[in-house]
């Protein structure tokens, strides 16, 4: 009995060992990553923990792979708190130290990052390599100055909405896919040309621009106030600053190609920093 | 074994502090692009598309078939419209180029018009040519059916000579060196399209075009020719003409192959070209003959080097 037991810690033992070996050279190639092609984890946050998982592993591992004196454990116990400690003050104050917008859409198959030099206010809109890391993509033309807020408009559109310094309100759009096959770029504009209807507001889209009916007002912009994220949305400006969002849904077709009209639906969503809601609209009729 | 187990966790604590460093050094935020000004964010999306680059057909009239997609601008590619026709549908038949380029003379594309000829497979197992065309820069389409059945095409060449009157010369069922040519015109700016008769020959067409609503001309012969094989029509294609080219004895053996007329002055100007194989002063130089009975019969007037403006 009491050799099974002792063979069991060893196998344990070894198991652990090796963990940390593997985490510890994980982080070595991510150094390599990082130097050669600027990419981080997606959360820097990420570093810490796996640093932690190594202390852990290691710790557990010479206590069941060694014979230990009393004098021994405490050493190593020490050692090993005073590195998570320090691993874990890092962590928190790393968090202070940049603000970083992490959101998983709703199927969890996407993820937006944004991450926000606390320093300079500079946020920059991430693209996410091999689960773990990701790379920097552009810049956000505004910087963060107050609050923001994220909202999966499909699963594959994130929109971020969020306040300048000057107390000036801006929409980003993540987009993660494709409408009609995605074998082309394509203008959101163009391909939602029509009258659509929702609940509470009305869009029409024809050649002289997008304009909206909501509670009793309407607005209209031109092509010169449409700002186009990826192929699926579109983000409608006044004096620089975001008023609504149009979005292509999952179940959107153009049928470009020929004279049916859209079918599917497109999501309006409007620029605030209340709560709200977005408004699903639907093809009722054609425009010029 | 105890003093490797431990020299490897001493050597990995030493690593995670050194890590942990260099980390801290290196975690504030690269900055990724140059920050863009509030006026560019127009500019801003992602992914960002592939930049598209026109192909002039007359600045700043171009289009593009970047990401196998046809989009004509009107300034320059600073805004785009989007043909609605599939890129593939432009190429069908005896076609080998790259597809980078629209085939010359398949399409027209001016301040007034834009014009592709193409095909489709039609439910009877051929293709159908068809035209799709805008006459508002794009903002609208039309659909036109030039022949319902066809064999898949060779040559295509497609013209408007005015506002109303244009023209479509298209060939297939090549079997060595012989085929079958036809022609269809317009006279309601492309909606429908009449076959026109063709003249008695069924050799490879080289080129062919109208200078009116009344007069047209094919030309054939690709493959070694040894006379110019011109074929005129003066009442818009019911009745077709050998024309008579009288190519001084000095010049037979060089000028075989004729280019389509064209309108100069008071009379009708036609440039014919060496084979081939031509080696006259380097096979470049073309005769350049005149006729005063709209491309009856053709008289040479001098010799034209390609490189100089013709007169």
């Amino acid at each position: 009995m009491k050799r099974s037991n002792r063979s069991g810690k060893k196998i344990f033992g070894w198991l652990f060992f090796l963990a940390a070996i593997g985490l510890f050279s994980g982080q070595g190639i991510y150094f390599v990553l990082e130097n050669k092609y600027t990419v981080e984890y997606f959360d820097n946050r990420l570093f810490y923990v796996i640093n932690l998982f190594i202390i852990v592993f290691m710790m557990l591992s010479l206590f069941l792979l060694l014979t230990l004196e009393k004098k021994g454990k405490i050493l190593i116990s020490n050692i090993a708190a005073a590195l998570i400690l320090l691993q874990a003050g890092l962590m928190v104050n790393h968090s202070y130290e940049t603000k970083q917008v992490i959101s998983f859409s709703p199927e969890l198959d996407h993820l937006l990052v944004i991450k926000e030099d606390s320093d300079t206010g500079q946020a920059a809109y991430y693209r996410t390599r091999y689960g773990l890391l990701a790379l920097p993509k552009e810049d956000l033309p505004y910087q963060i100055g107050g609050d923001y807020k994220v909202k999966w408009l499909e699963n594959d559109i994130a929109a971020v909405t969020y306040e300048a310094d000057e107390q000036t309100l801006h929409q980003y759009i993540g987009t993660y896919g494709a409408r009609d096959g995605g074998t082309s770029y394509s203008y959101v504009a163009s391909m939602s040309r029509g009258q659509w209807k929702g609940k509470t507001a009305e869009v029409t889209n024809s050649s002289e621009g997008i304009t909206i009916q909501y509670k009793g007002e309407t607005e209209h912009y031109t092509q010169e106030n449409m700002v186009q994220f990826g192929t699926l949305a579109l983000v409608l400006t006044e004096n620089n600053e975001a008023k609504w969002t149009i979005a292509l849904n999952e179940n959107f077709k153009s049928n470009s190609n020929s004279p049916e009209p859209p079918t599917g639906e497109i999501t309006l969503y409007k620029a605030t920093m209340e709560q709200n809601n977005p408004i699903s609209l639907e093809y009722s009729s054609a425009t010029d | 074994m105890k003093k490797i187990i431990i020299g490897i966790a001493c050597i990995m604590s030493i690593g995670l502090l050194a890590g942990t460093i260099y980390f801290e050094q290196s975690a504030k935020l690269p900055p990724p692009a140059v920050q863009p000004s509030v006026n560019e964010q127009n500019l801003q999306s992602s992914p960002q598309p592939e930049e598209l680059q026109p192909i002039y057909e007359e600045d700043p009239l171009g289009y593009s078939l970047q990401n196998d997609q046809l989009q004509i601008t009107y300034d320059r590619g600073s805004s785009w419209t989007e043909v609605p026709l599939e890129k593939e549908k432009l190429f069908q038949g005896e076609y080998r180029g790259s597809e980078q380029e629209l085939i010359p003379n398949s399409y027209t594309l001016n301040e007034d018009r834009a014009a592709f000829l193409y095909t489709e497979d039609n439910d009877k197992n051929s293709k159908r040519v068809e035209l799709l065309y805008s006459l508002d820069q794009g903002d609208t389409w039309k659909e036109a059916v030039v022949q319902e059945e066809y064999a898949p095409l060779r040559f295509r060449k497609l013209d408007f000579t005015s506002d109303s009157f244009g023209y479509v010369i298209i060939s297939s069922d090549r079997t060595m060196s012989q085929e079958w040519t036809t022609v269809y015109t317009t006279s309601d700016g492309g909606d429908n399209w009449s076959q026109t008769n063709r003249p008695d020959t069924t050799r490879l067409i080289f080129d062919g075009g109208f200078v009116n609503e009344n007069v047209g001309f094919l030309s054939y012969g690709t493959i070694s020719p040894t006379e110019p094989d011109l074929y005129v029509t003066q009442d818009g294609g019911d009745s077709w003409k050998k024309s008579e080219v009288l190519v001084p004895e000095e010049y037979k053996k060089h000028f075989v192959m004729a280019e389509v007329p064209f309108k100069e002055d008071d009379h009708l100007a036609i440039l014919i070209k060496q084979g081939p194989s031509g080696d006259y002063q380097g096979g470049h130089v073309k005769g350049k003959f005149i006729s005063h009975d709209q491309g009856r019969t053709w008289e040479f007037s001098k010799e034209v080097d390609p490189n100089e403006t013709i007169e």
